[in-house]
This record gives C-alpha cells, sequence and structure tokens, in this order.
C-alpha cells in the first residue's frame, strides 16, 4: 500500500516524538516509530514502555496497514531530504518501507506493527483540563531543580497536588526547591502524584505556548495528556514524596530586596571564578551592602562584586552554591526579587517581589556549611 | 640538594636522654606485631633494617633497648630543622619528616653551593644538635642517592657531568624505585651494579619491567627533571591501624572504624575539603587484603560518611576470621564546604558539628567524640592540609 505525505510535516510530527525513543533499549523493537494508518489518518506513536507518545496527521492512503518504522534511519533520510511530498510504499508481508523522493529511492527493513508494545489506554478516574501556556509555565519553572540521584528516584520527578482551588507543582533535589502554584487554575480533584522527569521534559518540548486546552486523565498509576493531535501517556513514579511543606521555614526575618538581573550578573560572574566542582559562594550583608565573593583555593583564584540593596535584618554571611543560585534566580520572571533569610545553617527563600496573577512562586536553597573559624 | 636526617627518631631521643649515646636502639611498637620505625648504627650492625618486625629484631639483636618513641617531640625537632632550611634556601620540600630537597639553581653565582650547603648543614647540628646528612648534585635522584652514601653525619658533592660515574659502582638497591621485587629479578637477569643497568639499552628495560623499567633506567643514567615542589596537594586523607592481637570483635571494630571516619571528617572540615569517595580496607589475620569504595555527593558530614563507611565495612566484613588491620580513607579531594540537604540535615545537626569543631580546635583532635570512638586510642594525627608530604611510618616505606 502507499502513502504521500510531505516530508517537513511527517518530520515536524516525528521530532514531537522522537524524545521518547532512548537509544540501545531493552527491546530492539523501541527503538522504532509505530505507523498506524486507519481511514486516511496516519497515527505515530513511540515508547519506552514508560512513557508513551503519540501524534496524528492527515495522509492521502489507499488502505489501512501498521507497521514499526526505524526510527534514526527514518529521520535522517526525511531531514535530509529538501521539503517535497514524498511516497511511502509499505509491503506488510516482507516488513519493509520504501521511500520515494523526487529523486531516489530507500529501501528500510521494519518490523511488524502488531509486535509493537500495546500503549496504554489510561482508563480515567478523574480529569481535569488547564491552558497550555500555564502547564508549560508550571513545568519550565519547576523541572530544572528535579533531582538526577537513582536512589532517590521519589525526587526524580515534579510533584503535582492537586486541591480543589489550586494547583502545585513541587521540584526537589533535597538542596533547593520550586513550589510552583496556580490559584488561578481549579481541579476541582484532590489527588497528587509524581510526574517522572522525562514525561515532564517531553511535555515542555512539545507544548504550544497558547491558550489551548491541554485535557489531563489520570489515575493511580497512570496519566494522559491531551493536546492538539497528540497525547502524551505517562507512568508516574510510584513512590512517596517527600513532606516538603515541612522544610519551607516559616519565619525568616532578614530579606533583601534587590533587582533580579542585576544580582542575577553579579552572582554569574562570581561563579567563573568559584571552584569549578562545589560552585560555591559567599554572600555577605551587611547594612545595605551586598558582597558576592568565591575564592578557588585549588586554584588560586578569587572574585568579589558588591551591590547595593534594600535589606532589613541583621547582617549575615551565608554560603551557596552558585550554581543553584543562577538557575532560581534565572527561573524567575520579575524584575525584583526577595530573598528572605534567616540564620547561616538555615534555607534562603526566594520570592518573587510582586507574584503575577494566578502565580504563586516560592523558591528553597539550602545554604554550603561555612566554617569561618 | 637532599638533606636527610640520620635515624632521626633515635638521635631525638638520644638529645632527650644522652644514656642513650652508643648503644643499640630499637625503636618502635613495643608489642611483637610492631615494626621497627628507626634504629641506631649499633642496632644496625646486628643487621637490623627499619622497616624489619620488632620480633624479629629482638632477635638479631637481644641487647637492643627497645623504645616506643613519640611522635609530638619528633614533629617538634622536626619543625625546627624545616625552621632552618626555610630561613636559609629559597625553594625546599619536604617530602618526609626527615628528608628535605633544597632547589639551589642559580645560588652558585653568590655563594657556591657547597659552601652554603655545609655551612647550613654545620648550622642545622649546632642549632638542633641533630646529625645530618646531604647529597649535593644536579638532580634529586642522584642527591638522595649520594646522600645515602654520605651516611652517617657526613656530606658528598657529585660534580655535574660525574652524574654517570658516581652511580656506577654502586649496586642497584641504591636507585630509589627498585624494592625487593625488583632487586630480585634484576639480580636474577646477572645485573648487581648500576653499571650493567647503564650499559643496558632502555627497550630492553621497559620489556622486563614495563614503564617502570624506563623510570628506572632513567635514574640508573642520573637522568631526573623532576623539580622541587615545595607544596604538596593532599589526594586523599586516610587512615588505618594493625591490632596487637588480631580480634573478630565487630563492636570494637566498629567503633575503630567510627572513630577513624568521624576524626578524617574533622580533618576535612577543617581543611575545608570535601570528599566525594570512601574506601574501607580490611587485612584479615592470613594477610589477605580487601578494599571496597563507594562514590557520594560531596560531603564532609559525619551522618553521610559514618553510615557510608559502616555500610562499607559490613559488605566487606564476610568471612569468620580475625581481623589484623582496618583503615579508612576519603579521596576525590575539592576544596569546598558541605552542600546542605533540606531532608536529612537540620540546623542543630550543623551547629553541633561547628561547636564540635570549633572544640577541637582549640583543646586538641581527642577532645570530642562519639562514645563509641573513645577507647580508641591513637588516631589523632595532625593537619593532613598544611602542605606537608604525609609522614611515612617505617612499615609503608618502599
Amino acid at each position: 500500500m502507499k502513502f504521500i505525505v510531505s516530508t517537513s510535516t511527517l518530520l515536524n510530527h516525528l521530532q514531537t516524538v522522537a524524545g521518547v525513543v532512548v537509544s540501545k533499549p531493552v527491546i530492539p523493537i523501541l527503538e522504532t516509530f509505530l505507523f498506524d494508518i486507519k481511514n486516511g489518518e496516519l497515527m505515530i506513536c513511540a515508547t519506552d514502555l514508560e512513557t508513551s507518545m503519540t501524534t496524528s496527521i492527515k495522509v492521502e492512503a489507499d488502505e489501512d496497514v501498521t507497521i514499526a518504522v526505524p526510527s534514526k534511519l527514518c529521520m535522517d533520510i526525511l531531514r535530509s531530504l529538501p521539503d517535497q511530498p514524498v511516497t511511502f510504499s509499505i509491503d506488510a508481508g516482507s516488513n519493509s518501507i520504501e521511500i520515494h523522493s523526487g529523486t531516489g529511492r530507500y529501501k528500510l527493513a521494519g518490523q511488524p506493527g502488531a509486535d509493537f508494545p500495546k500503549i496504554p489506554e489510561v482508563e480515567s478516574e478523574k480529569s481535569f483540563s488547564i491552558k497550555a501556556e500555564v502547564l508549560l509555565n508550571a513545568i519550565t519553572k519547576t523541572v530544572f531543580a528535579t533531582g538526577n540521584d537513582e536512589l532517590r528516584l521519589n525526587l526524580t520527578g515534579i510533584y503535582v497536588e492537586l486541591k480543589d482551588d489550586n494547583l502545585s507543582f513541587v521540584a526537589t533535589d533535597a538542596n533547593r526547591l520550586v513550589r510552583y502554584r496556580r490559584t488561578d487554575v481549579k481541579p476541582g480533584v484532590e489527588h497528587s502524584f509524581i510526574l517522572p522527569k522525562k514525561a515532564a521534559n517531553l511535555l515542555k518540548s512539545s507544548l504550544p505556548d497558547s491558550e489551548a486546552e491541554v485535557k489531563i486523565d489520570f489515575n493511580n498509576a497512570n496519566a494522559f495528556f491531551g493536546f492538539n493531535n497528540t497525547s502524551l501517556v505517562c507512568r508516574f513514579i510510584d513512590e512517596r514524596y517527600p513532606d516538603y511543606n515541612a522544610v519551607i521555614p516559616k519565619e525568616n526575618p532578614n530579606v533583601l530586596n534587590i533587582a533580579r538581573g542585576e544580582f542575577f550578573n553579579a552572582v554569574k560572574r562570581i561563579a567563573i571564578v568559584a571552584n569549578k566542582t562545589t560552585h560555591q559562594i559567599r554572600l555577605k550583608i551587611a547594612g545595605s551592602e551586598l558582597t558576592i565573593s568565591a575564592e578557588d583555593f585549588d586554584m588560586s583564584n578569587e572574585g568579589l562584586e558588591k551591590l547595593q540593596c534594600d535589606y532589613t535584618g541583621e547582617d549575615i554571611e551565608i554560603g551557596f552554591n552558585s550554581r543553584f543560585l543562577m538557575d532560581m534566580l534565572n527561573g524567575m520572571t520579575t524584575e525584583n526579587i526577595k530573598f528572605e533569610l534567616s540564620t547561616p545553617n538555615r534555607a534562603g527563600v526566594i520570592l518573587p517581589q510582586e507574584n503575577e496573577e494566578g502565580e504563586d512562586v516560592l523558591m528553597l536553597v539550602m545554604p554550603m556549611m561555612l566554617n569561618n573559624y | 640538594m637532599h638533606m636527610d636526617l640520620d635515624t632521626f627518631f633515635v638521635s631525638v631521643e638520644r638529645l632527650l636522654d644522652s644514656r642513650l649515646e652508643g648503644k643499640p636502639i630499637l625503636l618502635g611498637g613495643v608489642s611483637d606485631r610492631g615494626v621497627v620505625a628507626s634504629c641506631s648504627y649499633e642496632a644496625r650492625a646486628f643487621g637490623v633494617n627499619s622497616g624489619m618486625s620488632m620480633k624479629m629484631a629482638r632477635q638479631l639483636c637481644p641487647e637492643g633497648l627497645v623504645i616506643r618513641g613519640n611522635s609530638s617531640n619528633y614533629m617538634k625537632y622536626s619543625d625546627m630543622v624545616t625552621e632552618i632550611i626555610k630561613e636559609t634556601f629559597p625553594l625546599y620540600e619536604k617530602s618526609s619528616i626527615d628528608e628535605f630537597y633544597v632547589d639551589m639553581t642559580g645560588m652558585d653565582r653568590f655563594f657556591g653551593c657547597l659552601k652554603m650547603a655545609s655551612e647550613s648543614r654545620k648550622r642545622i647540628i649546632r642549632e638542633t644538635g641533630l646529625p645530618i646528612s646531604f647529597g649535593l648534585s644536579e638532580n634529586k635522584t642522584v642527591s638522595k642517592v649520594a646522600t645515602g652514601e654520605a651516611k652517617p653525619n657526613n656530606q658528598i658533592k657529585v660534580d655535574m657531568g660525574m652524574e654517570k660515574a658516581f652511580l656506577a659502582p654502586l649496586s642497584i638497591k641504591k636507585i630509589p624505585m627498585v624494592g625487593d621485587k625488583t632487586y630480585q629479578l634484576l639480580r636474577n637477569l646477572g645485573v648487581k651494579h648500576i653499571r650493567t643497568l647503564q650499559q643496558m639499552p632502555p627497550d630492553m628495560m621497559e620489556k622486563v619491567l614495563g614503564k617502570n623499567g624506563l623510570a628506572i633506567w632513567k635514574k640508573a643514567n642520573g637522568i631526573d627533571h623532576t623539580p622541587v615542589l615545595p607544596f604538596h596537594e593532599r589526594k586523599s586523607i586516610s587512615t588505618e591501624r594493625t591490632f596487637d592481637r588480631d580480634t573478630i570483635d565487630v563492636v570494637k571494630l566498629k567503633g575503630i572504624l567510627t572513630a577513624m571516619a568521624e576524626n578524617l571528617a574533622f580533618q576535612l572540615r577543617r581543611g575545608n575539603k570535601v570528599c566525594a569517595t570512601v574506601t574501607v580496607k580490611l587485612r584479615y589475620s592470613d594477610f589477605n587484603t580487601y578494599t571496597m569504595q563507594a562514590q557520594i555527593p560531596y560531603t564532609s558530614a559525619d551522618h553521610v560518611l559514618i553510615p557510608k563507611v559502616m555500610e562499607l565495612f559490613e559488605r566487606l566484613y564476610k568471612r569468620r576470621l580475625l581481623v589484623r588491620l582496618i583503615g579508612v580513607r576519603y579521596s576525590h579531594l575539592v576544596s569546598g564546604s558541605y552542600q546542605m540537604n533540606m531532608f536529612e540535615d537540620s540546623e542543630e545537626q550543623i551547629k553541633l558539628y561547628q561547636a564540635m569543631d570549633k572544640i577541637r580546635l582549640r583543646f586538641g583532635d581527642r577532645s570530642v567524640m562519639r562514645a563509641s570512638g573513645v577507647e580508641v586510642r591513637s588516631i589523632g594525627r595532625s593537619n593532613p592540609f598544611n602542605g606537608d608530604a604525609p609522614i611515612l611510618l617505617a612499615n609503608r616505606r618502599e
């Protein structure tokens, strides 16, 4: 059977789902895309058994067929062709795929479509919808803070907490934490789950930055995200998330008000001379002067910046990982921020000076233990 | 130039107690398990060497006086000598407690190297009362060999260009890299004197001994370009302990490991370092030695390191055998402080570490510790991060 499709359209859709495909998977068929053609519609699926993505396009097809197509080869061919219509000839009997371009012909060995793992269907227990741009923003602002430690699997995802009248996204690697809360989204259900980092990153790269609605169906084990012609099904991380509320300090009497850009740039400059492994920098606030400094004893480099700031509280000297600080300041969008501190051994909290409408952002960073003796 | 204090530990003991003059002295661990850390020339006449077990040394030299020794006295005298060398020479390297390398490049124009070296040697002898020898030559290896030849309490100058001729008649054992194994191997090949090594083609040395062969060949020919380094960067810190009597008492073993892990963690914090690798070493009574290591996120916190050490020990201690030695090593050291963890650390805990470290800085390493390690003696150590080379124990010498 044959179908005709434009290279750029197909490539676009393949790129959306290609992020799911892992290199060197346990079973070879996971390195393929499933092409499922039914009634002139091509469904493209990719899965790693935990996360699956599906997208569909209209094609001119004469028959229905399913086949698994080698992902890398197919994309490499399409990528190197100019934008033009190409004809796919699929022989389901011999599992071969032929791609005819204007001047060329490529024949690839596929695998039977029936061997492709079945994409789980989410038997929805609960569901809600959210604007794509809101979800995109929430993921972008939290995913960087997720952990990478395989031994602490529960921290390797974004904790999504649904309340009757608000929705929170929390990410932490035990050294820093981001809580992004939307008060204008009312899921109407009470539930929580841990969204794996991979699924979050896939959503981040495929969600449109528009007001389009994303429909989320979920049960205790899986979630289904549907938007445009694309859907993503993922399994949650089946672990208990730590009680993050307990670590957010209730009282931080020392408050530093500062322009975000200025602070960020100063930290960025100082970080250049900080130790390349620990990224340690020192903040010293006395009166209305903030001194940021770093020294790398191994290389004998050091640097110091002095900034004017608006500070209320006792003088303090505190150590931080400059990477963490930069990630957080970068994640903030407001012009001015509040940096709340209490003692050199307690968490610092970064807040926007004024939250944008419907948003409530809180970032927390643990200090480094400075010894001043 | 290489300088070496003759029978340093014994010399210090003799300064403190003149009755020891002229007697054979064995200094080191007093028990049968102990090794001879240093011995006087009188004792060497009996065939005793440093590094030999005390039991054997006693058999060889029954009239030898066995002394336990006190490391803080040695440190004090070593520092006195260091101070003089520091004042006299522009660039020096303290390669162990009793050995120094001095770079005198360019000094000839002003002072005359030999004159300067002899004068400083006399000054050390005069001011500290300790015998010292030196070898003066173009590079480190030849100087070190020359010092060995100069001893006791003397000096040798090997003129520029005479290095090969100086080394040629000596035994191959005198080359710093040649230990017992290499010596045996080379002797089996019929090589006895450095002269033979000098004449061997370097390719052949490489074939027989691998990379080291080439290095040994270079040294035999008096070629050595290693610079005199004033500062030693520590790549790891470690401590280990051999028992007087092998033990199977797991509670005791764990107590010792706790004390070791705790003390080393304090050393890390004092040196403003964090480490990423923990290694535990275990030697059973049959001399089979096992080590196990684990990677961890950069840390210097007791409550991360001690459980890790315990975990490694549990995994390592599988055989129901008596244990002869245990040790702990922290490596992958980087300057920096401990990054706090919001779920595992509390402010109280961090404050506790800071308070304990302050007490230790003021009253000594062993002034505050976990109760399980309180019975363990001889673990406290000097600051490993002051740039000095680690103190070589006699039993670890090559």
